[in-house]
């Protein structure tokens, strides 16, 4: 029951936000107080449950549309405990962080909650109906958030983010129906690993799932929507769009795919590592020649996503642990670079890197964040980056020896770029007199990334915060797939 | 014999017809007083969809008059849709019907269209099964017609009366084939001479019934009148005409096929497929060209007959208890959020321009139909969502290939349909608006109607739960 509260307490934040009078601040202030909720509630369950997920007071089994044998089934687990916490937290963030949203704030902030909603919905959900239409709710939001608050470019990067993702959920729910049916059930739950399908019917049924969640991810020759949708992006949606929106494709590979359909995923399991490495080595490479610091962080991003997919793809324990570490944490540092990229480019004008310089002087505070969310993304130890990338990389190395390799290269590039970046945006002298006077991240924004940095921090120095929880599902998973 | 009982089995069609009466007869003696014509209207439709959610509360279930009339939880359910639809057309047609001086007549015949259409889902007779869409059909012709204001009207009526007229014919010709060789209008016997081999007479007058009804659903090839007539009609007639006895024509193509000829299953499950395909790829290819908003949604409401049709083809083996309930559940999701997309032209225009910066302008409308448009896509949580889905599970569960080739069609087409639908949002969210908007009609009754639609079709999930228990305790066929 605590889980379905924790889900729909967005939605009454939704319509409650619709009744209140159109005044930034009491909007603001109604949000935050929405929004701690399921934060709280987390925060609750992660200390009185942590040790024990599988506890009934946190699921819920009803029949929902009986005749189809699709149940509304909810329940945590270890798999998703840190995603959905961590989308509890983000989505308080991004209320926070909804300072350059200056039209429509209400609205902004109701379709908020029903992302949020949905995306909570996705890593609780255990009946794969459920799971697609929770994916799907956050799709329509999604949509509105950058099609309206967008900027220039919105309107065509909301539409493409719109098709390409669609076509994959819905090639992805073609799947989940033929392994549902037969399988004769869509628990997750209670689905044995395989469901009793031949080998040749797995992998017929893996692959449009697998097809549905590599574009959520997106994993690369299927990236096309991404950069126009994370550029022209305001701050706070980028927020929850690179935090938690790439992990329902990732999540869905782990508790999904991987475990339910082993022989069927088992095939595709070296090319999705290699697609990880393509994601890491094209991410870094990219990155390195943008001009715009927005775009940099964007393609940052898509490169460490990479180290998820080969993580998943591992097959061990070190390995899986590292993926589902690895959503997390980079659900925090691309979380934090761009929220401090919005504040840069909100007091100097620009994003253009090579318009900015000396930062350091003129905004300590952002400029010291942002080298350490840069070194973080670089996988420098005692950040949370450092555990999961590491984890995943020996665990890939272990199976996939090549990818595990190359993998290995894209942090090198990674610092080289980012490295590159804080050189020119952080050091330096001031370029332009134009923000000589630029001011320093002020209480609301270094409100909004503090937390971030800390928890990067925690994580990196005491990763069992985290292991612990996960550890007993991730188990789970390499007993059903007969590893270990 | 008319008895007790059998006057209680007449109960919803009774009060239409009471309520009929009534809305003439007031509508003549108070023509100004259009909120009391109107009232009693909506208060007819409410009352006929109390009594049959009455009849089917207390289980009610039997044959009368010779068997020829049959009244069941199948039929009931859909005399709920028929009924609610009616509802809100009503709703929505009170202003405008009182500006042309005739609100009396106009809401007789939505009336009318009522009645017909809940005879229609209970007869087990083929003559009675004529006559009933005959009922329901004749007033739709005046109702597509009445608007004089705008020649489109009477041009679309007129093509609609004919080619109705025409399929009305090939309908007819088809039952009285069938007929000769069964030499009994009941379904029941009917069924015996669909049993042996199919003669070839048998045959022709399947393929004549089948094509009778393919128009009277707009299936393609016999769709063609279908957006000259929604085009011209007034908004509520076309709203309403696309749902309410489009599903009543559904539910008796559903009950002649499985009780009256299911040996013949093979044969018009086949036809089915056929033309589920041809019927979804022409809406909306057609749909996606399309400027004016009412012509679109009649393309649309082709490429929904068509997903229908894919569930009367999935009506086999391991399939058949979900395809029927596919039917069912589709009809009312359908019900909703056709209706509500319909019943925004008239608070906004008809032209997708006049959509444009909707949601600066009038945002709980555009918001409203964000919601209509991202459900007829297929989007959950929305109705359209469960409807589809149901369809592909029925498809997954036949067994069948040329099925899965259907259900493969309904996939792409949901796709497919996305650049129309969403055309529609995207100039309600991006563009500027085109100056001040002058809605046709702007009256609270309309307005109440939109956002209860709205909500329903958003709230669906929640419904389903009782609909799907429903659909499946109360054994349908």
């Amino acid at each position: 029951v605590i889980t379905t509260v924790t889900i729909f307490i967005p939605l009454l934040g939704a319509i409650l936000m619709l009744f209140l009078p159109d005044e930034a601040r009491t909007l603001r202030y109604g949000a935050l107080g929405v929004a701690a909720v399921p934060l709280l509630l987390a925060t609750y369950v992660y200390f009185a449950f942590g040790g024990n997920l599988d506890a009934a007071a946190l699921s819920q089994d009803v029949t929902w549309i009986g005749s189809l044998n699709v149940g509304y089934r909810v329940g945590l687990d270890g798999l998703g405990f840190g995603m959905f916490y961590l989308t509890t937290l983000l989505t308080l963030i991004a209320v926070v962080a909804s300072w350059d949203v200056r039209e429509n704030l209400k609205q902004y902030l109701a379709i908020l909650f029903v992302a949020e909603l949905g995306m909570l919905g996705v890593f609780a959900a255990q009946d794969m109906i459920l799971f697609y239409v929770f994916f799907e709710i956050t799709l329509i939001p999604m949509y509105l958030l950058v099609g309206i608050w967008g900027d220039e470019n919105r309107r065509a990067a909301a539409i493409r983010f719109f098709i390409y993702t669609f076509l994959g959920s819905t090639v992805m729910l073609a799947g989940f129906l033929a392994f549902g049916i037969l399988a004769g059930s869509y628990s997750m739950d209670s689905l044995s690993a395989g469901g009793g399908l031949s080998r040749t019917a797995q992998i017929a049924v893996a692959a449009p799932i697998l097809f549905g969640l590599l574009i959520k991810v997106p994993a690369v020759p299927l990236h096309g929507w991404l950069l126009d949708v994370y550029v022209s992006s305001p701050t706070s949606t980028n927020v929850v769009l690179s935090g938690i929106l790439p992990k329902l494709g990732t999540y869905g590979l782990i508790r999904i795919a991987i475990p339910l359909l082993p022989d069927g995923v088992e095939p595709f399991l070296p090319y999705i590592a290699a697609l990880g490495v393509v994601n890491v080595l094209y991410g870094s490479f990219v990155a390195f020649l943008q001009p715009d610091l927005k775009a940099l962080v964007a393609y940052s991003s898509i490169g460490t996503l990479g180290f998820i997919l080969l993580g998943a793809a591992s097959q061990n324990a070190v390995g899986l642990n590292g993926a589902v570490f690895q959503q997390v944490s980079h659900g925090l540092y691309s979380a934090l670079l761009f929220i401090l990229v919005g504040v840069i480019a909100a007091r100097t004008g620009t994003r253009r890197i090579s318009e900015l310089g000396g930062l350091a002087a003129r905004m300590p505070w952002a400029g010291g964040l942002l080298a350490l969310g840069a070194l973080a993304a670089m996988g420098l130890p005692g950040l949370a980056v450092f555990v999961s990338e590491f984890m995943s990389i020996m665990g890939g190395y272990e199976t996939f020896p090549v990818q595990g390799v190359l993998a290995a290269l894209g942090i090198i590039l990674s610092a080289m770029y980012m490295l590159y970046m804080l050189a020119r945006v952080i050091f330096g002298p001031i370029e332009r007199p134009a923000y000589e006077g630029a001011t320093d991240a002020g209480p609301v924004e270094m409100a909004a990334v503090v937390p971030l940095a800390v928890l990067l921090l925690a994580l990196g120095i005491f990763p069992a915060l985290l292991i612990s929880v996960q550890r007993p599902a991730v188990d789970a998973v390499l007993s059903a797939i007969g590893g270990g | 014999v008319v008895t007790g009982e059998a006057l209680l089995a007449l109960l919803p069609e009774l009060v239409a017809t009471g309520f009929l009466i009534l809305v003439l007869m007031v509508g003549v003696f108070a023509d100004r007083n259009v909120v009391l014509v109107a009232g009693l209207a909506a208060l007819g439709s409410l009352a006929v969809f109390g009594s049959a959610a009455v009849l089917l509360v207390i289980g009610f279930s039997g044959s009368f008059f010779g068997g020829g009339f049959v009244v069941d939880a199948f039929a009931l359910y859909f005399k709920l849709i028929v009924a609610g639809s009616a509802f809100f057309a009503v709703l929505a047609a009170a202003r405008w019907s009182g500006y042309t001086g005739d609100a009396g007549e106009y809401l007789t015949l939505i009336l009318s269209v009522v009645l017909g259409s809940i005879l229609l889902v209970s007869m087990r007779d083929l003559f009675g099964l004529f006559l009933a869409i005959e009922l329901a059909t004749i007033p739709s012709y005046a109702m597509v017609a009445f608007d004089r204001t705008r020649r489109e009207s009477a041009e679309g009526g007129m093509k609609y009366l004919i080619t109705g007229v025409i399929a009305s014919s090939v309908l007819l010709y088809g039952i009285v084939l069938i007929y000769g060789v069964s030499g009994s209008a009941e379904l029941a016997d009917v069924a015996r001479a669909f049993s042996a081999d199919l003669s070839p007479v048998v045959v022709i007058g399947l393929v004549l019934l089948l094509s009778g009804f393919a128009f009277k659903v707009s299936a393609a090839p016999f769709h063609f009148w279908t957006p000259d007539a929604y085009q011209g009609a007034p908004t509520s007639a076309a709203a309403f005409l696309s749902v309410a006895p489009k599903a009543a024509f559904f539910a008796i193509l559903l009950r002649v096929l499985l009780e009256g000829m299911p040996e013949a299953a093979p044969t018009w499950t086949a036809v089915m497929a056929f033309l589920a395909i041809i019927t979804m790829f022409v809406g909306n290819l057609f749909a996606l060209r399309q400027r004016n908003v009412r012509r679109m949604l009649a393309y649309s409401s082709v490429a929904h007959s068509g997903y229908i049709l894919a569930a009367f083809a999935a009506l086999q083996g391991q399939a058949l208890q979900t395809a029927v309930e596919a039917v069912l559940v589709y009809s009312a999701a359908y019900a909703v959020m056709n209706l509500g997309a319909f019943l925004v032209i008239d608070l906004v225009g008809e032209d997708t321009k006049s959509f444009n910066g909707l949601i600066k302008t009038r945002p709980g409308v555009a918001l409203s139909m964000l919601v209509f448009m991202a459900s007829l896509v297929g989007i959950p949580p929305l109705s359209g969502f469960f409807g589809k889905l149901w369809i592909i599970i029925a498809g997954a569960q036949s067994g069948s290939v040329a099925v899965y080739v259907v259900v493969g069609a309904l996939v792409i087409n949901s796709v497919l349909s996305v650049p129309y639908y969403f055309g529609i949002v995207r100039n309600m969210l991006f563009e500027e608006p085109a100056g001040p908007v002058s809605p046709k009609d702007d009256s609270s009754a309309l307005r109440f109607s939109v956002y209860v639609l709205a909500v329903a079709t958003t709230l669906f999930g929640l419904l389903i739960i009782p609909l799907s228990t429903l659909v499946q305790s109360s054994g349908l066929l």
